[in-house]
């Protein structure tokens, strides 16, 4: 039978020969991470970013890169997801963009702070990781989305969110098939600068929309037109 | 216990006590939060909740770690400790400083990474009085009259967790970086270093309790610990595997650490072959069957349900989902927390001179939190899976899958509430055994070492088989 002596070099040899091999591996992937998380890109604005994140501790509701907790959103592909919009939305007033939801921390950031997370968030979503978070493979089975023909990128990442078309998107504002019927090209230009302008007690937040952005979407919201 | 600043050990564990008490009132919030109830929010957010609920749990470990150590050593090592009084500064530092960090979550004094919240001028703290720890229970073991093997593969796990705590202070701008060297404190610890306590716990454990030959007890713990260390180093790459790193992490990520399970059936089969081997019947029946229970509850815990995620091809889908806290909760419990519940329930009654392990109360904490802990990770384990089926696999809307989840939290919080009887049972019983004995209680209650005359049992074990 195996003896003592045996079972200690056992634990010895096998323990070097694993810690060796690690500190190699160590050495090859502090070699490469540069390249895969584009290090240059680290601005000063992405530096700080991270730090907000780390102090805000944002880590202790959502996940990044799959770490951290499991109560809200995984976000390391959020910017590609929601778009720079929603997620400045978000980070300026949570309670706006999902009322009545699971509660975000109000953290009343300034603008400069926003761009500083914005900028981080786009950094990491930029990182090689090996396929993380993957595209959903069951996704085809399901009914088929309605066809996103023609649409700005920034209505499928922030307005769906809250509005639906042909029965796909989010339910917190009215669905939007017909709204071109509802409504004209001035009074959605209006809205979308600015609701409260509209309509003083409107429940649609301000999304910083650039005037680009606007004409985009008032072109499109047009199209939704009812059938008669 | 033979001597005198063995004591020491109960302070120990009366803080994990309190702290494992706390521990489970913030899991309860959190519980409550994911069901919708979270009317705390504006003053226990939930990230709050978390890094209290983690940290108290990493601090009450590393409590029964010390405690566990300040126990065993003297009576490994055969004589007192080296500066009692060192230990005694050195418990209600640690102490302090675990509670300023806790209620310094409360005002957002923190450092946004799992599990390592504890701010920096903290964890410098922490670091010195691990030190300290360290060159007591060293200094003791060294002026010591033997050294065994179990004394030295405590010693050495307890050191390398307090090396392995400094790579997680390392500063860095790079998210892959700082996520890379965080898994050299958590990873490194659980599925490493703490291993090592682990086994030399358990060893001492089965020795005194089962009274099988100390040469054969010490030879399995070499073998497990080199199956630890074999798999649980390069195992680490399977937290490599997303987060920036090369892609052949994995590979090696994947195979090294499908082979970690060995290590805990390797602990499995050696507590029940040497419970089947007692050739004597112990006393304390109940620390047996902690001490038994752990090496069962760590391989399904940590073994199987995290060979279930540890594979890339899964891992893809079920990475950073409550499928990971289904595997998290039980690993922690069956490993670390049942070990600590077992040092304990063997080293009360030689503290206290008291034998309360006859009691129904005994029965009911090992039963109630273990069924109650099984119950919490099938739950945990509903909500995971069908949160992986529908957002990672059907791509459905993280807040809408929540939604059709919240009533697995009701499951959890039912099974709480009963691992909570059981661990509310185990503290009463704590309380009810009373203050340590001022002097040591010498050889009668005193039970025998497997390479010790066992003469002096007879007084205390009236049933002793042999
Ligand atoms: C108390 C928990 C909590 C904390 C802390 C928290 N969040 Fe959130 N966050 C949420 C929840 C919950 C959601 C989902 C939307 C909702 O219900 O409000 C969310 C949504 C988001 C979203 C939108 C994601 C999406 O897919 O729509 C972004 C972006 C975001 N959070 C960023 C952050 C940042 C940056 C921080 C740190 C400064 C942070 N969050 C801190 C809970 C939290
Ligand atoms: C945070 C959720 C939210 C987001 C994001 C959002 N909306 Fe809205 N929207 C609403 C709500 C709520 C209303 C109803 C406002 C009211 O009547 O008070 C609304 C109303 C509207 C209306 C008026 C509909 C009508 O029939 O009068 C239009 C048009 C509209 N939204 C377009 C958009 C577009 C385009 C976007 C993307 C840039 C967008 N919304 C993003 C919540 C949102
Ligand atoms: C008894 C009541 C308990 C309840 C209700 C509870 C509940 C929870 C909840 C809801 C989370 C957060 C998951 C998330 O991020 O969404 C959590 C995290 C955690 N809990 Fe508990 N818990 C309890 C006891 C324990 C015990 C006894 C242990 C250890 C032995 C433990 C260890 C952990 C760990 C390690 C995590 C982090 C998990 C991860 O990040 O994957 N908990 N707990
Ligand atoms: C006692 C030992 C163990 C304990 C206490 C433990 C605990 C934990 C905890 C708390 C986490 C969450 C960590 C985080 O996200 O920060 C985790 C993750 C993980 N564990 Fe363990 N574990 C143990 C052993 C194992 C073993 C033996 C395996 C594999 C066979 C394993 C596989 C995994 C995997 C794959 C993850 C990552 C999950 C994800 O991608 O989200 N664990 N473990
Ligand atoms: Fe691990």
């Amino acid at each position: 039978m195996l003896s003592k002596s045996a079972a200690k070099a056992f634990f010895l040899i096998g323990t070097g020969i694993s810690f060796l091999a690690f500190v190699g591996l160590t050495y090859d992937t502090f070699r490469q991470i540069p390249a895969r998380t584009h290090a240059d890109q680290i601005t000063p604005e992405v530096a700080r970013g991270k730090e907000i994140w780390d102090h805000k501790n944002c880590m202790g509701c959502h996940t990044i890169f799959g770490e951290g907790a499991y109560y809200a959103p995984e976000l390391t592909k959020v910017m590609e997801r929601r778009g720079e919009v929603f997620v400045r939305g978000m980070l300026r007033d949570p309670a706006a963009m999902y009322p009545g939801q699971r509660q975000m921390v109000q953290y009343d950031f300034t603008d400069a702070e926003i761009d500083d997370l914005v900028a981080f968030l786009t950094w990491i979503g930029h990182v090689d990781t090996n396929g993380f978070p993957a595209d959903p493979p069951l996704r085809q089975h399901l009914a088929p989305a309605a066809s996103a023909d023609g649409r700005p990128l920034v209505f499928q990442q922030t307005c769906i969110a809250c509005h639906s078309v042909g029965g796909a998107g989010g339910n917190v504002g009215p669905a939007l098939d017909g709204v071109g019927t509802r409504r004209d090209a001035d009074y959605l230009t209006r809205w979308l600068h600015d609701p409260s302008a509209v309509k003083p007690e409107a429940r649609m937040p301000q999304l910083g929309l650039s005037d680009a952005q606007v004409t985009e979407l008032v072109t499109y919201l047009g199209t939704l037109r009812t059938e008669h | 216990m033979k001597y005198k600043s063995q004591k020491v050990a109960y302070w120990f564990f009366a803080a994990c006590m309190l702290l494992f008490s706390l521990q489970i009132v913030y899991g309860f919030i959190m519980a409550f939060a994911h069901m919708g109830f979270d009317g705390l929010h504006q003053i226990i957010p939930f990230n709050v909740a978390r890094a209290t609920h983690t940290n108290l749990l990493v601090m009450w470990m590393l409590l029964g770690f010390m405690g566990a150590a300040y126990f065993i050593i003297p009576e490994e090592a055969d004589r007192e400790i080296y500066w009692p009084r060192l230990a005694y500064v050195q418990l209600i530092a640690f102490v302090l400083v675990g509670v300023t960090a806790v209620i310094g979550f409360h005002f957002g004094w923190w450092e946004g990474r799992k599990f390592l919240e504890i701010p920096r001028p903290l964890d410098y703290l922490v670091v010195i009085d691990v030190l300290l720890f360290i060159a007591n229970i060293g200094m003791t073991i060294w002026k010591g009259r033997r050294m065994t093997t179990t004394s030295m593969v405590l010693f050495f796990g307890l050191l390398m967790a307090a090396l392995l705590y400094l790579p997680g202070m390392i500063d860095t701008n790079n998210q892959t970086t700082d996520s890379y060297l965080r898994w050299w404190v958590v990873h490194l610890w659980v599925e490493g270093v703490w291993e090592l306590i682990m086994g030399g716990i358990l060893a001492f454990l089965l020795v005194k309790l089962t009274g099988v030959d100390r040469e054969i007890v010490e030879k399995w713990l070499y073998v497990i610990v080199g199956l630890t260390f074999l798999s649980g180093i390069l195992g680490t790459g399977h937290h490599y595997y997303y987060i920036g790193t090369p892609r052949y992490w994995l590979i090696i990520g994947g195979v090294f650490s499908a082979m970690e399970p060995l290590a805990f059936l390797a602990m499995a089969i050696y507590g029940i072959t040497m419970w089947r081997k007692a050739g004597r019947h112990h006393p304390n029946q109940i620390a047996l069957l902690w001490t038994v229970g752990t090496c069962v509850m760590s391989f399904v815990g940590a073994g199987f349900l995290g060979f279930a995620h540890t594979l890339p091809q899964v891992n893809l889908y079920t990475h950073g989902t409550l499928v990971t806290a289904m595997h998290g909760h039980l690993a922690f419990w069956g490993a670390y927390a049942m070990l600590i519940l077992a040092i304990i329930s063997y080293s009360l009654p030689l503290m206290t001179g008291r034998k309360r392990y006859k009691g129904p109360t005994a029965s009911l904490a090992f039963w109630a939190s273990n069924i109650g802990m099984l119950a919490m990770t099938v739950a945990f384990g509903i909500a995971g899976v069908a949160q992986v089926t529908l957002e990672r696999r059907m791509g459905l809307d993280f807040l809408d899958v929540q939604k059709e989840i919240q009533v697995h939290f009701l499951g959890l919080v039912i099974a709480a509430s009963l691992f909570t009887v059981g661990a509310g049972a185990f503290i009463y019983d704590f309380i009810r055994y009373g203050m340590p004995n001022a002097e040591p209680t010498g050889s009668p209650l005193e039970d025998g070492d497997g390479d010790q005359d066992e003469s002096s049992d007879a007084e205390l074990a009236p049933e002793v088989a042999e």
